[in-house]
């Protein structure tokens, strides 16, 4: 639980350290992106502005690829570069450089590009409620039990839709790639999240003219938040390319609104819900979810991100009969891609909402209703995982005395009678599966590596980075903490994939989760295999032994069986729990809500470093209400958003009080904490609002537009 | 953190940047009118620079000359001259804000600035560029409407003045002519005193944004009556305007005999809300009823 220093914080206090835009290297040149503003259509002439000297520029097209034109990912099916026809908005038709990047940024913006137009699907809801946009994966979980519904349980039906949300990193997107002929070797520099992704991605593009690709991070990686997932994979492509037909480094850094146009979103959802409840027991018997996402124009990791939708879509009830269903839809738009919470919050946003609106009807207040459905011990998941623990169920109780809630609810009601303005308050509940889903982590074999110097400085070598989350600090605390070595001793090596082992990729809420307690195990197993008590004494007395390098890799634990095919079995051995309380107030000259207070209890196990969790929790919880609230990326009709003057982010002014308590943190494991905060804030703004008006909502976010269509809408009901 | 040196060589490149533009920086106010009549074509001033930079960086702004302003000292003041508080065209907004003068005279128009972008912005944003910018979100304009004040225009041979509701033509159009430019604007002292007030600027967030809509309001009533009333409201037209004819309607009127719904036709005549990436029509058009009912109200 000790909050110590982030080993980054006094470097990037005074500016040491290198963010991507930092380096530079001789000879460099920047690249930029010549990409498709026609959403679907065969590419005719591309024009360039006159008075150019055009042998100064370096140009890569599809063509010029030396390896494949496929991105590698888990589903490849997304071409670095279109070659004939575009599929979207924002697809890239070709790298160019230079050595002025004013002079490329201008000489870019004038280039035009003719397209024979096809038709194309531009629209979430075009794209959603069209059943011929289906494509590839599609994944059922069924668990039904063959009982027809009685006739006597209540019956709802919604549908929810969830909208893109933006990473909104500190940082854009960018790469610098270092061709060495000599050696066959690739070098990039990347502002990335898993470096040995890039690796793949970069040798794809090249095929065999390289021997090797190195990737190395940068020192800083200005926040990712998923965003900078499977996209730094073709952006690395692309510019090691433009390197190795220049023979010159080159550098390629987004400009924002380029980076808000064309990189990854969080998925568009639409989610129906078919519900059944029994009025007596007031238990939901049965229930049949829709789960549709707008993948974009290509799969890429869509089903990845599907997979853990379903899994998370029935939020924590108990229901024993439940049939799940999710699809990919297509659309002439960027690849949806990673965003933390990974499909879950599109599902949370749903059911979480549709248990306020059954606890509604059979006139109960949304906690009870919540404390007859949620999982205790006994109960299963629908996949049949057994729940064996009610942290759940103790997160949502002590949330609720914790805010006053069941007070605040009369409270609110008794001073709503009185006043235009209203005041509302709700909750919602989620959780979030840690590490890869199902049999990934098996799959994915992560090694870790330390080294024990003579001078007893132990040196930590993970492929996982810290993108100012604080993961390499708190898996150097968790090594040193389970053997208690002075962390003055402890380095931790800049990811670079010739010199890290491969553990893994920095997402799925695993770093800490999987890669941190295999350091913690590991310390323990190098302490008993030396039999030392004080690591320092023992190096100094035994000083024939060192340097020691010893590597070790991850197990499964044997409990952890699951059937990819059917969707049955442990989809994750450990889950974060978490409840929460909002309120708010409503503004009714102006539609606003205004967010007042918002309390949220999780269960992420051990507590590492109180401070850093703390912070992530926070930030996470912010991200997560501002998805419900404000973040709006796209307008039917004026299209995507270009830049932060428009996309509203939350600002310090907007931010309630939040409290954040961990539970049961003396447990021995840290589970998953990166995305559970993303997953479950959001629902609780808009029960709160139902509570307080009323008007019940189907969409995100509630920003004052849509509420006043909704309360015209309810007028004339 | 471990030192590992990459076996490329890293230097410092120093980006030749090649500017195209040209950039004027006068000496003095009448060295400002010279410079500014040599130049042919189309020019701009630079003042804070916090409208003019992002014209340039969108491309919006080419290769036209650009003339500064913001050194010129003697446009940046906050003073009393007779019945006016006079405020330079060049003060800043942070200025504004932290002015003793305006505390005691305009508390009213001080505070209503207070959600003005950000404090790094407030620090450089002047108000003689957030009125000659011409956007219709301008947050100083509908404050200045309903205050009666007075723009003091500069020229190398004339100094006129002009009530800031004629200063505006169309989007982006003004009366400014050629080689002039804002020098001043004046308020009377009294503009605020003994009315009951009002200011709403509604957007995304509670800072840092732009205005879907503003509105600011000045009245006097007694005996429910309403004696005096000024309204004026921002992006809800080509540029900010006061409502003359709403005002018209109202006064006189008793409070609760007012019918909204002749407000309304009143209104409509007066706004031309409009759907954005940033908006809806209905719901700006909706919230400044509102607002105007609020205010009535209150
Ligand atoms: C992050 C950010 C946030 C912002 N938030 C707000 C906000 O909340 N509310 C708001 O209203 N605006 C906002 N703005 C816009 C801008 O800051 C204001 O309009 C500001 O007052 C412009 O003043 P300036 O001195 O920077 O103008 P400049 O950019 O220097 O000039 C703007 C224009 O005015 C002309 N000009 C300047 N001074 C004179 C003069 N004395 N006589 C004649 N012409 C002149 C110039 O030629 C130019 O066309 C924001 C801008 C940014 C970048």
């Amino acid at each position: 639980m000790k909050s110590i220093r982030k080993i980054d914080a006094i470097p990037k206090l005074n500016g040491s350290w290198k963010f991507l835009d930092d380096y530079s290297y001789e000879g460099m040149i920047h690249g930029q992106l010549l990409y498709s503003t026609c959403h679907h259509g065969f590419i005719r002439k591309v024009t360039f502005p006159e008075g150019y000297d055009l042998s100064e520029f370096t140009m890569v097209y599809a063509e010029d690829i030396l390896g494949e034109n496929i991105v590698p990912e888990p589903v490849c099916d997304q071409p670095y570069m279109a070659d004939k026809e575009v599929f979207h908005f924002g697809q890239v038709i070709m790298g160019i450089a230079h050595p002025n990047r004013k002079l490329l940024r201008e000489f870019i913006s004038n280039t035009s590009i003719e397209y024979k137009e096809l038709p194309a699907i531009t629209d979430i809801k075009e794209c959603l409620e069209n059943e011929d946009n289906v494509f590839g994966r599609k994944l059922t979980i069924d668990h039904r039990t063959g009982k027809k519904p009685d006739p006597n349980w209540v019956h709802h039906h919604k549908i929810y839709y969830t909208p893109h949300q933006e990473q909104a990193y500190l940082e854009p997107q960018g790469m610098i790639a270092i061709w060495q002929p000599k050696d066959k070797i690739m070098f990039v520099r990347a502002n990335c999240q898993c470096p040995f992704f890039v690796k793949e991605g970069v040798e794809a593009i090249m095929g065999n003219k390289i021997k090797e690709a190195v990737i190395e991070t940068s020192e800083g990686i200005g926040g990712a938040f998923g965003g900078k997932e499977d996209f730094p994979s073709l952006l690395a492509g692309i510019t090691s390319l433009l390197s190795y037909k220049s023979g010159k480094p080159v550098k390629i850094v987004l400009d924002r609104s380029d980076d808000i146009q064309i990189t990854t979103k969080r998925h568009p959802a639409r989610i129906e819900i078919n519900s059944w409840t029994d009025p007596e027991t007031k238990k939901i018997m049965k229930i049949n979810i829709d789960y549709r996402l707008d993948t974009g124009a290509y799969q890429t990791l869509s089903p990845v991100v599907l997979a853990r939708g379903v899994l998370h879509a029935i939020s924590g009830y108990s229901i024993p009969s439940a049939f799940i269903r999710g699809r990919l839809f297509r659309s002439n738009t960027p690849s949806n891609g990673a965003f933390r919470g990974f499909g879950a919050p599109q599902g949370f946003a749903a059911m979480e909402a549709h248990i306020d609106k059954i606890a509604v009807d059979l006139k109960m207040n949304p906690y009870e209703f919540r404390k007859i459905n949620i999982f205790k011990i006994g109960d299963e998941f629908p996949t049949t995982q057994p729940i064996i623990e009610n942290n759940l169920s103790d997160c949502l109780e002590r949330v609720i005395e914790k805010s006053d809630y069941l007070n605040k609810l009369k409270e609110f009601k008794e001073w709503n009678k009185s006043h235009k303005d209203k005041k509302g308050i709700g909750i919602s509940i989620g959780y979030h599966g840690g590490g890869y889903t199902g049999n990934g982590e098996k799959i994915l074999n992560s090694e870790v590596k330390v080294v024990i110097e003579k001078d007893a400085i132990v040196k930590i070598y993970v492929s996982n980075t810290d993108m100012g989350q604080g993961a390499h600090t708190t898996l150097a605390q968790m090594f040193f903490e389970a053997i208690d070595h002075p962390l003055e001793k402890c380095r931790v090596q800049l990811p670079n994939t010739s010199k890290t082992p491969n553990s893994g990729p920095t997402v799925a809420s695993r770093t800490i989760y999987i890669i941190g307690n295999l350091l913690r195990k590991f310390a323990l197993k190098i302490k008993d295999e030396f039999g030392f008590e004080n690591l320092e004494n023992f190096v100094t007395s035994n000083q024939n032994k060192f340097p020691h390098e010893f590597r070790m890799k991850f197990v499964q634990d044997p409990s952890v069986v699951f059937d990819d095919e059917n969707y049955v079995g442990v989809a994750y051995k450990d889950y974060s729990w978490a409840a929460c309380v909002t309120e708010i107030y409503f503004h009714a000259d102006t539609y606003q809500i205004e967010l007042t207070k918002s309390c949220s209890v999780m269960d992420i196990g051990k507590v590492v470093n109180q401070k850093i969790a703390t912070g992530q929790a926070e930030g996470g919880i912010l991200q997560g209400l501002a998805y419900g609230l404000c973040e709006f990326f796209y307008k039917p009709g004026y299209g995507r958003m270009h830049g932060f003057t428009d996309y509203a982010l939350p600002t310090t002014m907007d931010i309630p009080e939040i409290d954040v308590e961990f539970i049961h943190t003396d447990s021995l494991i840290a589970k998953g904490l990166g995305e559970i905060p993303m997953d479950f804030p959001a629902p609780s703004i808009r029960n709160a609002f139902y509570n307080a008006t009323g008007v019940f909502i189907d969409e995100y976010p509630l920003v004052p537009e849509r509420i006043l269509r909704n309360l015209n809408v309810n007028k004339h009901c | 953190m471990l030192d590992i040196n990459c076996q490329y060589k890293s230097v410092e490149v120093s980006g030749k940047k090649e500017i195209n533009m040209k950039f004027y920086k006068p000496k003095s106010l009448l060295e400002l009118f010279e410079t500014s009549e040599k130049i042919e074509g189309k020019k701009y001033f630079l003042a804070g620079g916090t409208d003019i930079n992002v014209q340039i960086k969108n491309g919006m702004i080419k290769d036209e000359p650009i003339i500064f302003l913001n050194h010129l000292t003697e446009l940046k003041n906050i003073l009393q001259s007779d019945n006016h508080i006079i405020i330079g065209a060049l003060t800043s907004f942070s200025e504004i804000l932290e002015s003793e003068l305006l505390k005691n005279k305009l508390p009213f128009f001080q505070n209503s600035l207070k959600n003005f972008a950000s404090p790094l912005i407030q620090t450089t944003a002047t108000i003689g560029g957030n009125i000659a910018n011409g956007s219709p979100t301008a947050d100083i304009v509908p404050l200045l409407l309903i205050l009666d004040a007075k723009l003091k225009l500069f020229s190398k041979s004339k100094l006129r003045e002009v009530p800031i509701s004629e200063f505006y033509l169309g989007y982006k159009k003004f009366i400014l002519k050629r080689n002039e430019i804002i020098g001043a604007v004046l308020i009377p002292e009294n503009a605020e005193t003994g009315y009951e007030t009002f200011y709403k600027k509604i957007g995304s967030r509670k800072a840092l944004y732009i205005a879907k809509l503003a509105i600011a309001g000045l009245k006097k009533i007694s005996n429910n009556k309403i004696e005096e009333i000024k309204l004026a409201v921002g992006s809800l037209n080509e540029y900010p305007r006061r409502l003359f004819k709403v005002e018209e309607y109202l006064k006189n009127k008793l409070v609760n005999e007012i019918d909204f719904a002749d407000v309304e036709h009143f209104l409509q005549k007066e706004i031309t809300p409009i759907t954005d990436l940033r908006s809806d029509k209905e719901y700006r058009y909706r919230v400044c009823i509102n607002l105007i009912r609020t205010f009535l109200n209150q």
